[in-house]
């Protein structure tokens, strides 16, 4: 399998950069809403929630970028990714190709994406004299990670979404719930003891606080979470690999 | 064992589609009509063997319906067998529907690397070839326009270009002969007699019997989802004509 793909390495690459420009052709700004985006967002939180909540964070509107630009990697792929094969229907019932380039490229693509959006925290750590340590060579690991859990999840849910059309508005859903459930507006330590656990369930809390922890408050992350978010990502990533296989078969004669 | 000179081996093939009257989209569709969903198998192709060897032309025919495209389908690996199996052996290339993945917004040179690569070729065997892809889709004025603008005729002949020059081993061609006008066709007849005298393996499914006679040296007519007859294509083309002409 991975060989095929291997072979088909130019179709992933043309796919990318097809999903990178295609998304926002015509549009005044292009490419610049992936940036723009997760820009209004951070700042009507920073207006919002500082008035409705107790906030003692100092640099929130760093504080929030730092959160806000990983998620919304998170959600981009996710929400994308699912109904990446549904749409694709139509080459994919004229052309044989692997079709896990599919999934591969939605979530490559907005890693890219991802990428480019972490100048945006640069510059915000630059100006809001936080800076740099060292600790932000951990970065790379982090998002790795997050590339692993995203695919593994966009594998299986773009397979299930072409046998059941509501996955999409499910995945939707789950993923703005899991919003609030994920360290992106506050700190994972607002959240009381008793119920820690509820939010350590979630793999994105540990990769949201790792960024946190090299970006913004410039400490080592809690590797051992992150190593255990890091296997179970992989076997996320295997479950992923299994279904999509075991479904892929029927995708031509169910889109 | 000597290694099989075999392009393509079909062993006792089944395949079935579902037949569902409504279908189930949603998880509200599924719950309420849990039960009456009425599921039903229809056979498309029975018992298939059939065994091709390299450098083979040959011409799959029959009336509409009786399962010819879908045993391509089946050969490229777009759809899977029920029962049975398929083996190809070599690089294959399927031109089932022409411009596939063609994306409107991009130029006819950007849409010749991103339908090239669909057919697995990669970056460097593309910069190899598009010139001769351009050259024989003749569309050098417009290459560089958004394929949006074409023509549905320019639009073929780009698609057609690509496909042709993709230099496969299996060449898997679904009624698709009759592209562009007649001096584009008559190239097109050529570059195929080209790649048939070059060693490829080309299977056809066509219904302009004239040209797939004087391409193909074999036939299969496939009869109601059967092999009904298998052999020389003048003896199969004439057989049929007899039966359904």
């Amino acid at each position: 399998m991975f060989k095929e793909i291997y072979n088909y390495r130019e179709l992933l690459k043309s796919n990318v950069k097809k999903e990178i420009r295609g998304k926002y052709k015509g549009s005044f700004l292009g490419v610049l809403w992936s940036f723009v985006n997760p820009l209004l967002m951070t700042l009507v939180y920073a207006i919002v929630f500082p008035f409705i909540l107790k906030n003692s964070q100092e640099h929130y509107v760093t504080f929030l970028i730092t959160g806000i630009i990983p998620w919304t990697f998170f959600t981009t792929c996710v929400c994308q990714g699912t109904n990446t094969v549904l749409i694709n229907g139509g080459i994919i019932k004229k052309v044989y190709f692997p079709r896990e380039i599919l999934p591969i490229s939605v979530v490559t693509s907005a890693l890219v994406n991802f990428l480019i959006s972490c100048l945006i925290i640069f510059i915000f750590l630059i100006f809001s004299g936080i800076g740099f340590s060292f600790n932000i060579l951990f970065l790379p690991f982090i998002i790795l990670i997050q590339y692993i859990l995203q695919l593994g999840i966009v594998l299986i849910t773009s397979a299930i979404d072409v046998y059941i059309r509501d996955a999409e508005y499910i995945i939707n859903f789950l993923v703005q719930m899991l919003f609030y459930a994920t360290p992106v507006l506050y700190s994972s330590s607002l959240f009381p003891e008793k119920i820690r656990w509820l939010l350590n369930l979630n793999p994105m809390t540990q990769i949201i606080d790792g960024y946190r922890d090299v970006l913004f408050f410039k400490q080592m992350p809690n590797l051992q979470w992150l190593g255990f978010v890091f296997v179970i990502s992989v076997v996320i990533l295997g479950l992923g690999i299994v279904i999509f296989k075991k479904l892929e078969k029927g995708f031509a004669e169910e889109v | 064992m000597t290694k099989s000179n075999n392009a393509i081996e079909v062993k006792n093939m089944y395949k079935d589609f579902k037949l569902i009257y409504d279908k189930p989209n949603t998880l509200k569709e599924r719950l309420v009509f849990w039960k009456s969903t009425k599921k039903e198998y229809r056979s498309v192709l029975k018992n298939i063997n059939i065994n091709i060897k390299k450098g083979e032309t040959v011409a799959l025919i029959g009336t509409n319906g009786s399962g010819k495209s879908t045993l391509l389908k089946l050969m490229t690996k777009i759809i899977y067998p029920t029962k049975g199996t398929i083996k190809t052996n070599g690089k294959l290339t399927s031109l089932l529907e022409l411009g596939a993945g063609f994306h409107p917004d991009f130029t006819g040179r950007e849409n010749i690397y991103f339908n090239a690569s669909i057919f697995g070729l990669t970056a460097s065997e593309i910069d190899k070839r598009v010139d001769d892809i351009i050259k024989f889709s003749e569309l050098e004025e417009f290459i560089d326009a958004p394929v949006r603008t074409y023509s549905s005729g320019m639009y073929m002949r780009l698609a057609f270009s690509v496909a042709i020059n993709v230099d496969a081993e299996i060449l898997l061609i679904d009624e698709i002969l009759a592209v562009g006008d007649q001096h584009f066709q008559d190239k097109c007849f050529e570059k195929l007699e080209q790649l048939k005298s070059s060693g490829k393996t080309i299977v056809i499914v066509s219904h302009s019997l004239g040209s797939v006679k004087k391409l193909c040296n074999r036939g299969i007519w496939i009869y109601d989802g059967e092999v009904r007859l298998d052999g020389n294509i003048d003896d199969v083309v004439s057989e049929y004509l007899k039966v359904c002409g």
